[in-house]
């Protein structure tokens, strides 16, 4: 893999460190004044999602991690995880539940989720921002709700999410969903 | 012209007559010297911009006017300061403007706390009042990591880098630890002075002996998170400074950098006799980082570096 100095260091970058793969977050120039100089760079694992900051000599080169995004449809669940298909070669791929982590609350069959690859194993699945998906369950809104300044309640979604949503909203409807954050958006 | 805009331009304007009125009360005289040098100041981490041209061959733009300075001292010119830009290669960032305003003087006599006390009144110029706190640089390495700089071996000073970086010498590892642990236990409300820096990291600094240890009678100046000065007790011996520029050059030489050409006129100035004096150099774009509240360098410019 190809090689980027750190004064060539930008966010959004993905490089290999310790041999582990990582999104860079920032990258900070610091020179003490008779000393030498050296890069703060903060890093994202791509896998664990944690920030770390890494310190290296200024002029170091690290290498660019091997990864690859790609959009893949989510085909069926299974118990260890779900397979996915790319659109185009009709290559299947299972991904763990381990990997799936945060966004196995968020799949739906026949939808488009960006799959990333790092040495060509799938490592990580990212839903799209939104989703429209239907309440399986939820409790009716009692009339006084509102009156009590109580205008959110619990509900269950086709994917297993639990989200809150606004007491006006039934089971059996379908509501737009912000999968950054699990807030409710709109009725559809 | 926006507000901010003007805002800068007078800012910075106001810096220039605060810091010249300082040294006009003090009756240290203003120097203007030729930035443009054919030979050059030597330090291992010090790079600088080389110009060429066809008639006058390279020459350097000074990290620092320090070497003429001198000369005007060893001349009879009597306390001086110098007020303008420096240039240093390279050196790009949050904290850093290559091209950058620096105010260096020079006090015949004074002792080396004196000195001390001098630069912070300068510095309280721009910051206001501090609360200052002294720390030996043996001190606050103890403070902070519980590590003698003086006395640790080489492998536990290297163990205590990050593992991401390899320290090539025992210096670099302690101008490291310096940065990464020691700086940031500074309380950034105050002003910290850091002294007697080890013999190996004196730069243009008289050695000392302190508690049995070879130091250089060296301080840095920190407020806020920032390194705003750098300050010696100058060294007056020709053939230790001579030994310090031979030994840059090849440490420059062992990390594939250049070597700089040895400032003759300078060494011979000093073997006429340099008197005996304390210097100093403040960053005062830093200073006025901290008087305004800028959080980069480059909000301190009008026209910055980078649009320039």
């Amino acid at each position: 893999m190809a090689q980027i100095s750190t004064s060539d260091i930008r966010p959004g970058m993905k490089v290999e460190v310790e041999g582990q793969p990582y999104f860079i977050v920032s990258n900070e120039f610091v020179k003490p004044g008779k000393g030498q100089a050296f890069n703060r760079i903060k890093v994202r694992h791509l896998m664990t999602g944690r920030v770390v900051e890494k310190v290296f000599k200024s002029g170091d080169k690290l290498p660019e991690a091997d990864i690859v995004e790609s959009s893949m449809r989510m085909l069926y669940k299974e118990a260890d995880g779900a397979v996915f298909m790319n659109d185009e070669s009709f290559e299947q791929v299972t991904i763990s539940n381990e990997c799936l982590a945060d966004s196995a609350i968020w799949l739906l069959e026949d939808t488009l989720y960006d799959v990333v690859f790092y040495k060509g194993s799938p490592v990580a699945v990212s839903p799209p921002t939104f989703l429209e998906m239907t309440i399986t369950q939820t409790d009716p809104g009692a009339r006084g709700d509102t009156a009590s300044g109580r205008v959110l309640k619990p509900a269950t979604l086709e994917s297993g999410a639990k989200v809150q949503v606004p007491i006006f909203v039934n089971e059996g409807e379908k509501i737009k969903i912000d999968t950054r954050t699990g807030e409710y958006v709109s009725r559809v | 012209m926006s507000a901010e805009y003007k805002n800068t331009i007078r800012q910075r304007a106001e810096a220039l007559s605060l810091a010249r009125s300082f040294f006009a009360k003090k009756n240290i005289l203003e120097v203007d010297c030729i930035a443009l040098t054919q030979a050059a100041s030597i330090d291992v981490n010090i790079d600088l911009f080389a110009v060429s041209s066809p008639t006058h061959g390279t020459r350097f733009l000074f990290s620092s006017p320090e070497y003429q300075v001198k000369r005007m001292l060893s001349n009879g010119s009597g306390d001086i300061f110098y007020l303008g830009h420096v240039w240093r290669h390279e050196e790009q960032g949050k904290n850093h403007s290559p091209e950058f305003l620096m105010a260096e003087w020079y006090r015949l006599g004074f002792s080396f706390s004196e000195m001390i006390e001098e630069t912070i009144a300068f510095v309280e110029l721009f910051t206001g009042q501090k609360p200052h706190t002294h720390l030996s640089y043996r001190q606050a390495f103890l403070n902070a990591r519980a590590l003698d700089p003086f006395t640790a071996s080489d492998k536990e000073l290297i163990d205590a880098c990050p593992a991401t970086y390899s320290p090539s010498s025992r210096d670099e590892a302690l101008n490291l630890l310096l940065a990464l642990y020691v700086e940031p236990s500074f309380d950034p409300d105050a002003i910290t002075v850091l002294y007697h820096y080890p013999a190996s990291q004196a730069a243009l600094s008289q050695h000392v002996l302190s508690d049995g240890h070879r130091v250089g009678e060296r301080f840095e100046l920190y407020c806020q998170g920032l390194e705003l000065a750098n300050g010696f007790h100058e060294l007056t011996d020709a053939r230790e400074q001579r030994r310090r520029f031979i030994e840059d050059n090849l440490l420059r030489e062992q990390q594939g950098k250049e070597p700089y050409p040895i400032d003759e006129a300078f060494l011979q100035a000093l073997e006429k006799g340099l008197p005996d004096c304390c210097g100093v150099a403040v960053g005062v774009d830093r200073l006025l980082m901290i008087q305004h509240d800028h959080d980069q360098i480059k909000k301190t410019f009008a026209i910055d570096w980078q649009r320039s």
